[in-house]
Protein backbone atom coordinates (compact mmCIF):
# COMPACT_ATOMS: atom_id res chain seq x y z
CA UNK A 1 0.00 0.00 0.00
CA UNK A 2 1.42 3.32 -1.02
CA UNK A 3 -0.44 6.50 -1.87
CA UNK A 4 0.64 9.14 -4.37
CA UNK A 5 -0.63 12.57 -5.38
CA UNK A 6 -3.67 12.24 -7.63
CA UNK A 7 -4.74 8.84 -6.26
CA UNK A 8 -8.50 8.45 -5.92
CA UNK A 9 -9.64 6.34 -2.95
CA UNK A 10 -12.24 3.58 -3.30
CA UNK A 11 -15.49 5.45 -2.62
CA UNK A 12 -18.19 4.44 -0.13
CA UNK A 13 -21.82 4.64 -1.30
CA UNK A 14 -24.72 4.39 1.13
CA UNK A 15 -28.46 4.99 1.10
CA UNK A 16 -29.69 6.50 4.37
CA UNK A 17 -32.94 5.24 5.91
CA UNK A 18 -34.84 5.20 9.20
CA UNK A 19 -32.95 2.00 10.02
CA UNK A 20 -29.47 3.46 9.39
CA UNK A 21 -30.48 6.54 11.40
CA UNK A 22 -31.82 4.62 14.39
CA UNK A 23 -28.76 2.36 14.40
CA UNK A 24 -26.43 5.35 14.31
CA UNK A 25 -28.42 7.13 17.04
CA UNK A 26 -28.02 4.14 19.36
CA UNK A 27 -24.36 3.59 18.49
CA UNK A 28 -23.38 7.23 18.94
CA UNK A 29 -25.75 8.21 21.74
CA UNK A 30 -27.15 11.11 19.71
CA UNK A 31 -30.93 10.75 20.05
CA UNK A 32 -31.95 14.04 18.45
CA UNK A 33 -35.40 13.16 16.98
CA UNK A 34 -34.55 15.26 13.92
CA UNK A 35 -32.83 12.10 12.67
CA UNK A 36 -35.71 9.61 12.93
CA UNK A 37 -39.02 11.20 14.02
CA UNK A 38 -40.93 12.40 10.93
CA UNK A 39 -43.39 14.48 12.97
CA UNK A 40 -40.66 16.33 14.89
CA UNK A 41 -38.49 16.70 11.79
CA UNK A 42 -41.48 18.07 9.89
CA UNK A 43 -41.44 21.10 12.18
CA UNK A 44 -37.70 21.84 12.37
CA UNK A 45 -35.86 20.12 9.52
CA UNK A 46 -34.54 22.26 6.67
CA UNK A 47 -35.77 19.54 4.27
CA UNK A 48 -39.15 19.04 5.98
CA UNK A 49 -38.27 15.47 6.96
CA UNK A 50 -35.72 13.44 8.93
CA UNK A 51 -32.07 13.87 7.97
CA UNK A 52 -29.05 11.66 8.67
CA UNK A 53 -26.63 12.52 11.50
CA UNK A 54 -23.73 14.61 10.27
CA UNK A 55 -21.54 12.19 12.21
CA UNK A 56 -22.94 9.27 10.19
CA UNK A 57 -21.60 10.90 7.02
CA UNK A 58 -18.27 11.57 8.76
CA UNK A 59 -18.16 7.95 9.92
CA UNK A 60 -18.67 6.66 6.38
CA UNK A 61 -15.89 9.01 5.24
CA UNK A 62 -13.57 7.58 7.87
CA UNK A 63 -14.51 4.03 6.75
CA UNK A 64 -13.19 4.92 3.30
CA UNK A 65 -10.04 6.48 4.78
CA UNK A 66 -9.26 3.52 7.08
CA UNK A 67 -9.61 1.12 4.14
CA UNK A 68 -7.10 3.20 2.15
CA UNK A 69 -4.70 3.63 5.06
CA UNK A 70 -4.50 -0.06 6.01
CA UNK A 71 -6.66 0.26 9.12
CA UNK A 72 -7.81 2.74 11.74
CA UNK A 73 -4.23 3.31 12.97
CA UNK A 74 -3.49 4.94 9.61
CA UNK A 75 -6.11 7.68 10.08
CA UNK A 76 -4.41 10.62 11.81
CA UNK A 77 -6.79 13.53 11.38
CA UNK A 78 -10.14 14.29 9.78
CA UNK A 79 -11.88 17.61 9.56
CA UNK A 80 -15.26 18.00 7.84
CA UNK A 81 -18.00 20.55 7.38
CA UNK A 82 -21.60 19.39 7.10
CA UNK A 83 -22.48 21.68 4.23
CA UNK A 84 -26.02 20.48 3.38
CA UNK A 85 -28.51 18.10 5.02
CA UNK A 86 -28.68 14.43 3.92
CA UNK A 87 -32.40 13.51 3.72
CA UNK A 88 -33.28 9.94 4.72
CA UNK A 89 -33.85 7.86 1.60
CA UNK A 90 -31.20 9.63 -0.44
CA UNK A 91 -28.03 7.87 -1.56
CA UNK A 92 -24.67 9.52 -0.86
CA UNK A 93 -21.21 8.74 -2.19
CA UNK A 94 -18.11 9.59 -0.16
CA UNK A 95 -14.91 10.08 -2.09
CA UNK A 96 -11.34 11.22 -1.57
CA UNK A 97 -8.39 12.39 -3.64
CA UNK A 98 -4.77 12.56 -2.49
CA UNK A 99 -3.49 16.13 -2.92
CA UNK A 100 -0.10 15.91 -1.17
CA UNK A 101 2.28 13.33 0.31
CA UNK A 102 4.98 14.32 2.75
CA UNK A 103 7.01 12.28 5.24
CA UNK A 104 4.79 9.25 4.73
CA UNK A 105 1.57 11.18 5.38
CA UNK A 106 -1.00 11.82 2.63
CA UNK A 107 -3.35 14.79 2.62
CA UNK A 108 -6.75 13.76 1.23
CA UNK A 109 -9.51 16.11 0.13
CA UNK A 110 -12.78 14.36 0.97
CA UNK A 111 -16.36 14.98 -0.07
CA UNK A 112 -19.84 13.53 0.20
CA UNK A 113 -22.33 13.99 -2.61
CA UNK A 114 -25.95 13.02 -3.22
CA UNK A 115 -27.06 11.63 -6.58
CA UNK A 116 -28.47 15.03 -7.59
CA UNK A 117 -25.03 16.58 -7.06
CA UNK A 118 -25.78 18.20 -3.67
CA UNK A 119 -22.58 18.34 -1.63
CA UNK A 120 -23.41 17.30 1.93
CA UNK A 121 -19.88 17.04 3.31
CA UNK A 122 -16.55 18.58 2.51
CA UNK A 123 -13.25 18.26 4.31
CA UNK A 124 -9.62 17.27 4.62
CA UNK A 125 -7.87 14.26 6.11
CA UNK A 126 -4.33 13.18 6.93
CA UNK A 127 -3.67 9.47 6.60
CA UNK A 128 -0.58 7.24 6.46
CA UNK A 129 0.57 6.99 2.87
CA UNK B 1 -30.88 35.27 23.44
CA UNK B 2 -27.28 35.36 22.28
CA UNK B 3 -24.51 33.16 23.68
CA UNK B 4 -22.36 34.77 26.36
CA UNK B 5 -18.94 35.66 24.87
CA UNK B 6 -17.45 35.90 28.39
CA UNK B 7 -17.55 32.07 28.47
CA UNK B 8 -14.78 31.74 25.87
CA UNK B 9 -11.93 29.88 27.57
CA UNK B 10 -14.21 28.29 30.18
CA UNK B 11 -13.14 24.75 31.11
CA UNK B 12 -15.78 22.21 32.20
CA UNK B 13 -15.28 19.21 34.52
CA UNK B 14 -13.29 16.24 33.23
CA UNK B 15 -15.39 13.12 32.66
CA UNK B 16 -14.40 9.45 32.26
CA UNK B 17 -15.27 7.08 29.45
CA UNK B 18 -14.52 3.36 29.46
CA UNK B 19 -14.30 1.69 26.06
CA UNK B 20 -16.34 -1.54 25.85
CA UNK B 21 -15.96 -4.29 23.27
CA UNK B 22 -19.70 -4.58 22.55
CA UNK B 23 -19.98 -0.80 22.10
CA UNK B 24 -17.21 -0.93 19.47
CA UNK B 25 -19.09 -3.75 17.73
CA UNK B 26 -22.35 -1.80 17.81
CA UNK B 27 -20.68 1.31 16.38
CA UNK B 28 -18.85 -0.60 13.63
CA UNK B 29 -22.09 -2.37 12.67
CA UNK B 30 -23.94 0.95 12.38
CA UNK B 31 -21.34 2.13 9.85
CA UNK B 32 -21.35 -1.14 7.87
CA UNK B 33 -17.67 -1.69 8.68
CA UNK B 34 -16.02 -4.90 7.49
CA UNK B 35 -12.59 -4.81 9.21
CA UNK B 36 -12.70 -8.02 11.31
CA UNK B 37 -10.72 -6.40 14.13
CA UNK B 38 -13.73 -4.22 15.00
CA UNK B 39 -15.67 -7.33 15.97
CA UNK B 40 -12.77 -9.48 17.20
CA UNK B 41 -13.15 -11.45 20.44
CA UNK B 42 -9.47 -11.27 21.38
CA UNK B 43 -6.73 -8.75 22.12
CA UNK B 44 -6.63 -7.62 18.50
CA UNK B 45 -9.96 -5.77 18.84
CA UNK B 46 -9.70 -2.06 17.98
CA UNK B 47 -12.25 0.72 17.42
CA UNK B 48 -12.98 2.50 14.11
CA UNK B 49 -11.67 6.10 14.03
CA UNK B 50 -14.99 7.89 14.55
CA UNK B 51 -16.02 5.53 17.38
CA UNK B 52 -14.86 8.48 19.48
CA UNK B 53 -18.11 10.23 18.48
CA UNK B 54 -19.84 8.00 21.04
CA UNK B 55 -18.29 9.93 23.93
CA UNK B 56 -17.25 13.27 22.48
CA UNK B 57 -20.09 14.94 20.58
CA UNK B 58 -23.15 14.70 22.82
CA UNK B 59 -21.37 13.96 26.12
CA UNK B 60 -18.75 16.63 25.51
CA UNK B 61 -21.43 19.31 25.17
CA UNK B 62 -23.71 18.20 28.03
CA UNK B 63 -22.18 20.32 30.80
CA UNK B 64 -21.85 23.37 28.54
CA UNK B 65 -25.47 23.21 27.49
CA UNK B 66 -26.53 22.89 31.14
CA UNK B 67 -24.53 26.00 32.09
CA UNK B 68 -27.13 28.80 32.50
CA UNK B 69 -24.39 31.43 31.99
CA UNK B 70 -23.64 30.20 28.45
CA UNK B 71 -27.14 30.64 27.05
CA UNK B 72 -27.28 27.58 24.79
CA UNK B 73 -30.68 26.92 23.17
CA UNK B 74 -32.21 24.01 21.27
CA UNK B 75 -32.25 25.56 17.76
CA UNK B 76 -28.89 24.16 16.72
CA UNK B 77 -27.14 22.04 14.11
CA UNK B 78 -23.76 20.31 14.02
CA UNK B 79 -21.77 22.55 11.69
CA UNK B 80 -18.37 20.93 11.47
CA UNK B 81 -16.16 18.45 13.22
CA UNK B 82 -12.45 17.77 13.54
CA UNK B 83 -10.72 14.82 15.17
CA UNK B 84 -6.99 14.39 15.66
CA UNK B 85 -6.01 10.89 16.78
CA UNK B 86 -2.73 11.04 18.69
CA UNK B 87 -1.78 7.42 19.15
CA UNK B 88 -2.99 3.89 18.60
CA UNK B 89 -6.67 3.09 17.96
CA UNK B 90 -8.81 2.69 21.07
CA UNK B 91 -9.23 -0.82 22.51
CA UNK B 92 -11.68 -2.46 24.91
CA UNK B 93 -10.78 -1.55 28.48
CA UNK B 94 -9.21 1.80 27.63
CA UNK B 95 -10.29 4.47 30.11
CA UNK B 96 -10.23 8.05 28.89
CA UNK B 97 -10.33 11.33 30.78
CA UNK B 98 -11.95 14.05 28.66
CA UNK B 99 -11.94 17.78 29.38
CA UNK B 100 -14.19 20.19 27.41
CA UNK B 101 -13.25 23.81 26.87
CA UNK B 102 -15.00 26.62 24.98
CA UNK B 103 -12.53 27.62 22.27
CA UNK B 104 -14.54 30.37 20.60
CA UNK B 105 -17.93 32.00 20.11
CA UNK B 106 -18.47 33.96 16.90
CA UNK B 107 -21.43 35.32 14.95
CA UNK B 108 -22.07 35.26 11.22
CA UNK B 109 -25.31 36.70 9.91
CA UNK B 110 -28.12 35.61 12.23
CA UNK B 111 -26.28 32.53 13.49
CA UNK B 112 -23.72 31.92 16.22
CA UNK B 113 -20.84 29.44 16.09
CA UNK B 114 -19.71 27.73 19.27
CA UNK B 115 -16.45 25.78 19.07
CA UNK B 116 -15.88 23.18 21.78
CA UNK B 117 -12.40 21.76 22.12
CA UNK B 118 -12.23 18.42 23.90
CA UNK B 119 -8.97 16.92 25.03
CA UNK B 120 -9.00 13.18 25.85
CA UNK B 121 -6.07 11.40 27.48
CA UNK B 122 -5.59 7.84 28.72
CA UNK B 123 -6.39 7.83 32.43
CA UNK B 124 -3.41 6.98 34.56
CA UNK B 125 -0.66 7.35 31.96
CA UNK B 126 -1.89 10.73 30.75
CA UNK B 127 -0.90 9.66 27.23
CA UNK B 128 -2.78 11.80 24.65
CA UNK B 129 -5.57 9.88 22.88
CA UNK B 130 -7.44 12.41 20.79
CA UNK B 131 -8.52 15.99 20.34
CA UNK B 132 -12.04 16.76 19.16
CA UNK B 133 -13.13 20.16 17.88
CA UNK B 134 -16.89 20.44 17.55
CA UNK B 135 -18.60 23.43 15.94
CA UNK B 136 -22.24 23.87 16.91
CA UNK B 137 -24.28 26.41 14.95
CA UNK B 138 -26.97 28.15 17.00
CA UNK B 139 -29.64 29.36 14.62
CA UNK B 140 -31.07 32.86 14.74
CA UNK B 141 -29.63 34.06 18.06
CA UNK B 142 -26.80 36.31 16.87
CA UNK B 143 -26.96 39.89 18.13
CA UNK B 144 -28.34 42.08 15.32
CA UNK B 145 -27.57 45.68 14.46
CA UNK B 146 -29.88 47.94 16.40
CA UNK B 147 -30.43 45.27 19.03
CA UNK B 148 -28.26 47.12 21.52
CA UNK B 149 -24.64 47.56 22.42
CA UNK B 150 -23.94 43.84 22.24
CA UNK B 151 -23.95 44.16 18.46
CA UNK B 152 -21.05 46.61 18.46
Amino acid sequence: MSLAVGDVLDPVTQQSSLVTSVMYAAASGDYNPLHYDPEFAGQVSPTGGPIAHGMYSMGLTSRMLAAAAGGPEGVLELQVRFSKPWPLGATATFSGTVTAVEDGVATVEVGGELEDGTRILTGTARIRA
Amino acid sequence: MALNPAKVGAVYPTYRYEVAREKIREYATALGESDPRYTAEGDDCVAPPTFVAAFTITRGATDLFADPELGAHPALVHGSQRFVWHGRPLRPGDVLACTPRIASITARGRNEFLVIELDCVHEGSGEPALTAETTIVFLGSAPQDGAGEAAA
